[in-house]
C-alpha cells in the first residue's frame, strides 16, 4: 500500500476533480483518488509502488498538467 | 465586441461563449490572448463559491484546448440591465471520454466592449440518467 500526493495545474471546479478522478481510478491497483481543487493537489492510494510517470500519464489523459 | 446593452441578452451569452471556444478549441491563438479578448484583466469569476482570476482562468483553459470539447449553449432565460446580465442556462460538453451536462445560473458584468469583467454562479451537473429522462420527456 502506499499513498502520494501531487501538485496539478488548472483545476477550477469539481468537473475538473471528477475529470482526473476517473483517468488516475482507471489504473491499475488504486484503491483511493481524492482531489483538492483549491489547494491544486492530487493524492493517490495505491495497493502497489505508484509509479509518478504513470500518474502523470493519466492526468495529462485528462487535460491536466502536473506539475514537477 | 458588440456591447451587452445593444444586444439581445440571450443572443448575447450564446455569441460570447461561442466566441470564446472558437478562440479556445479551434485556433493556436496564445492562451493568455484569448483570456484577455475576452475578459477585462481584473477579471473575477466565482462559480460554486470558488474564485478564478485571469491567471487560473488561462491554466483552466489548457485542457479545454486539448480535450477539445464541442460546447453547446442552451439558454433558458437571460435578462440584462445595462452592463449586467443574469441568465439561466445549460451547458452541455461532450470530449473524447466524457459527457458534461451542467445547468448554470449567474449573474456577470461586461465592459463596454464587451468583455466579461465578473461573474458569479452556481452550476449543478445533470446526471446521466437526469440526461435520459429530460431526452424522454
Amino acid at each position: 500500500m502506499s499513498t502520494a500526493t501531487y501538485t496539478v495545474a488548472g483545476m477550477t471546479c469539481e468537473h475538473c476533480a471528477d475529470a482526473i478522478t476517473d483517468e488516475v481510478t482507471e489504473l491499475a491497483g488504486i484503491t483511493a483518488v481524492a482531489v483538492d481543487v483549491d489547494a491544486g493537489t492530487l493524492t493517490v492510494t495505491a495497493e502497489r509502488d505508484l509509479d509518478p510517470s504513470e500518474i502523470r500519464g493519466a492526468v495529462e489523459e485528462a487535460g491536466y498538467e502536473m506539475a514537477d | 465586441m458588440k456591447p451587452l446593452s445593444d444586444s439581445d441578452p440571450t443572443q448575447f451569452l450564446i455569441d460570447f461563449y461561442t466566441n470564446l471556444n472558437h478562440d479556445i478549441i479551434d485556433t493556436d491563438t496564445d492562451l493568455a490572448t484569448v483570456v484577455d479578448r475576452h475578459h477585462t484583466p481584473d477579471l473575477v469569476q466565482i462559480a460554486d463559491g470558488r474564485r478564478t482570476d485571469r491567471e487560473k482562468l488561462i491554466a483552466h483553459i489548457r485542457p479545454i484546448r486539448k480535450n477539445k470539447p464541442t460546447v453547446r449553449l442552451e439558454v433558458h432565460e437571460a435578462v440584462a440591465t445595462g452592463d449586467r446580465l443574469a441568465a439561466r442556462y445549460t451547458m452541455h460538453v461532450v470530449n473524447r471520454k466524457r459527457k458534461l451536462v451542467m445547468e448554470v445560473c449567474t449573474f456577470a458584468d461586461f465592459a463596454a466592449d464587451g468583455r466579461m469583467r465578473q461573474s458569479h454562479g452556481l452550476t449543478r451537473t445533470v446526471s446521466n440518467e437526469l440526461i435520459e429522462q429530460e431526452s424522454r420527456a
